[in-house]
């Protein structure tokens, strides 16, 4: 029960790392991604309108969850893996931009990655959904670009790899769409997703002065994010050197990327190999 | 492209690739660890070596000075290199060989509150050095979200979260009864009158915060509790509901003064994210007395090299937006 002022759960305490969870806040999660996945499934079948709207659906509700967090928390919600990957579900504008700007193709896959990326956040116990108030060190005005510039160019590297798994598997776009080619895809969202990640190094490291007297303390997952930021900075030089010769290898630089990322953003965090400053994102 | 540049372009992948193992690498090891090897000569060689091969690179390839946006990338990446070897403890020890600027790079300071201090115990924990003027605290305090929360859970598992609300009753279902908070102790202290315990909120310096919960069980059973946020977890066998109490810090402030010839020459109040600067160092809320809030921690830190990092910095990110995006916009523009 949960009338604002005091709450009782009757959660059971189990040995398991997998739970659905019985909220206001998860039913929106657990929505949202059915939207996804049936959007995904119509597209597939060529119901590509359907599927549209069904993408739609899925942000709109998407955003209202986001809201209600902000809401609930009183403070913008980016500050455990939960409230991240709740953004992360926010993928609609990033596919549009991808699709009308850059002119690249994987708008069904996108839909893939937006319940994908919501699974965590919907089913997994350790992504606690308890609010929580902001400690001192997060209370920056630094806070929320941060995260949000990391967020943003996650979504576009994880589109960069999923278009270099296209150029391996040796797929190649629909004459018809006038789509680049998944190597040339790749680029353009390497591209795109780059200054911001580039972005959000500089402000964590900005923000590491202001809180704690150093603009690079070695924590783990600082470098994590800057073997991640150095991975695409080898893209681009490789790419520059023996693109044309070797486009395959330029493939796994962008899917490496992905992978240190995902290291980064899980990992990093969970797991008690990394203890550090950055522990309170879990 | 010629072979000379071919081989700088294999050192460059070479390095780069390094480099993403050493950082993968340091994240294992642990900060402390990482720390001292990446500030170790070996390191500093190759780390002399990656501002070389930038230099190098901008002399060989035309285009990296021709494009504004790889030319900023690139001296950006030779300015950060260079502000942070600087900065580094390597770099204050040769500005005190060379130009006998003997400054501290990083310590800590311990100042009581309305006390004065100019020592800083240095990072090594063996040093203390004297900063050429005394830092004051006027007052240290620590505030509060509110409200607070008295956490109780049964044995069975299930849970409550009650904000600390002097004299409201809060029901906890048929089974369990109500509970009450009385009153809430920022210094719980006893005092024994006329043969009984009473306790009391003491003035004087401590840290004991504490809440006076009463509890009315379903059979009308009335039972006083103290729980104490420092002190929990303590339950008798008989006990149903096992209490917690725990409050958030939203901040920790320090009033600070700089005095100088004694004159006040700055003053701030600061907290974690706003420190105070003056006279080359930084000063950061870095801990405080956890037992009686008596005294504060601050962390000293050195500016030198700053500038030029955050020059770098703002250099690679001009660079990177201009050279992926914004000429790309400016050209569909055209």
């Amino acid at each position: 029960m949960d009338d604002g002022r005091w709450t009782r759960d009757d959660r059971r305490w189990t040995r398991d790392e997998m739970e659905i969870k019985y909220t206001t806040q998860c039913y929106l999660i657990y929505i949202t991604m059915g939207a996804y996945l049936l959007a995904f499934i119509t597209t597939l079948l060529h119901r590509k309108k359907i599927g549209h709207i069904l993408y739609l659906l899925g942000f709109a509700i998407a955003v209202f969850a986001f809201g209600y967090r902000w809401y609930d928390v009183r403070h913008v919600p980016l500050q455990n893996l939960f409230e991240v990957f709740l953004c992360l579900g926010m993928i609609y504008p990033v596919s549009l931009f991808c699709r009308r700007v850059l002119g690249v193709g994987g708008y069904s896959a996108d839909m893939l990655i937006g319940f994908i990326v919501l699974f965590p956040a919907g089913f997994v116990r350790r992504f606690s959904a308890e609010p929580q108030q902001l400690m001192p060190a997060l209370q920056s005005w630094l806070f929320t670009p941060h995260v949000a510039v990391y967020v943003l160019s996650y979504i576009f590297m994880a589109k960069a790899a999923f278009q270099a798994v296209c150029h391996l598997a040796g797929k190649t776009p629909n004459p018809n769409e006038n789509l680049p080619s998944p190597e040339q895809a790749t680029y353009r969202m390497i591209c795109a997703g780059f200054p911001l990640l580039t972005l959000g190094l500089i402000l964590g490291s900005w923000w590491g002065k202001l809180a704690w007297g150093d603009y690079w303390g070695w924590d783990p997952k600082e470098l994590w994010s800057l073997a991640s930021w150095l991975v695409y900075v080898g893209y681009f030089h490789f790419r520059y050197m023996f693109g044309k010769k070797h486009a395959r290898i330029n493939s796994l630089w962008a899917i490496a990327g992905l992978v240190v990322i995902v290291i980064t953003l899980l990992w990093a965090n969970l797991s008690g190999l990394f203890a550090g400053l950055h522990s309170y994102a879990t | 492209m010629n072979k000379f540049k071919r081989t700088v372009m294999w050192i460059v992948l070479v390095l780069l690739i390094l480099s993403i193992f050493l950082s993968i690498f340091g994240a294992f090891v642990g900060a402390e660890r990482e720390r001292e090897f990446f500030n170790s000569l070996p390191l500093a060689v190759y780390w002399l070596a990656f501002i070389l091969l930038l230099i190098v690179g901008l002399t060989l390839f035309r285009r990296l000075v021709g494009v504004p946006g790889l030319l900023l990338i690139h001296t950006g990446c030779i300015a950060v290199l260079a502000g942070s070897m600087w900065g580094s403890e390597a770099g204050h020890k040769l500005q005190k060989e060379l130009f006998r600027i003997d400054k501290i790079r990083k310590g800590q300071m311990v100042i009581p509150e309305g006390g004065r201090e100019n020592r800083v115990l240095l990072e090594n924990n063996k040093q203390i050095k004297e900063l050429p003027f005394s830092v004051e605290l006027k007052d240290f305090r620590i505030e509060y979200y509110k409200p607070q929360y008295l956490q109780i859970r049964t044995r069975q598992g299930k849970s409550w979260r009650i904000p600390v609300e002097i004299g409201t009753e809060f029901p906890l279902g048929a089974d369990f009864g109500t509970v009450k908070i009385l009153r809430a102790f920022e210094n719980f202290k006893v005092n024994i009158e006329g043969g009984k315990n009473v306790p009391f909120d003491d003035p004087q310096p401590g840290f004991n915060p504490a809440l006076e919960v009463q509890i009315e069980s379903a059979e009308g059973q009335v039972v006083t509790k103290y729980v104490f946020e420092r002190f929990g977890g303590h339950v008798q066998p008989a006990d149903r509901l096992l209490l917690s109490y725990h409050r958030n810090i939203s901040d920790y402030i320090s009033e600070l003064q700089i005095i100088e010839n004694n004159k006040v020459v700055a003053e701030k109040n600061i907290e974690v994210n706003h420190p105070l600067k003056f006279g080359g160092y930084n000063f950061y809320q870095h801990s405080y007395d956890d037992q009686a809030g008596q005294y504060t921690v601050l962390l000293v830190v050195s500016d030198t090299g700053l500038t030029v990092v955050y020059a770098g910095y703002l250099m690679l990110c001009i660079g990177v937006c201009w050279h992926l995006w914004l000429r790309h916009l400016l050209a569909r523009g055209r």
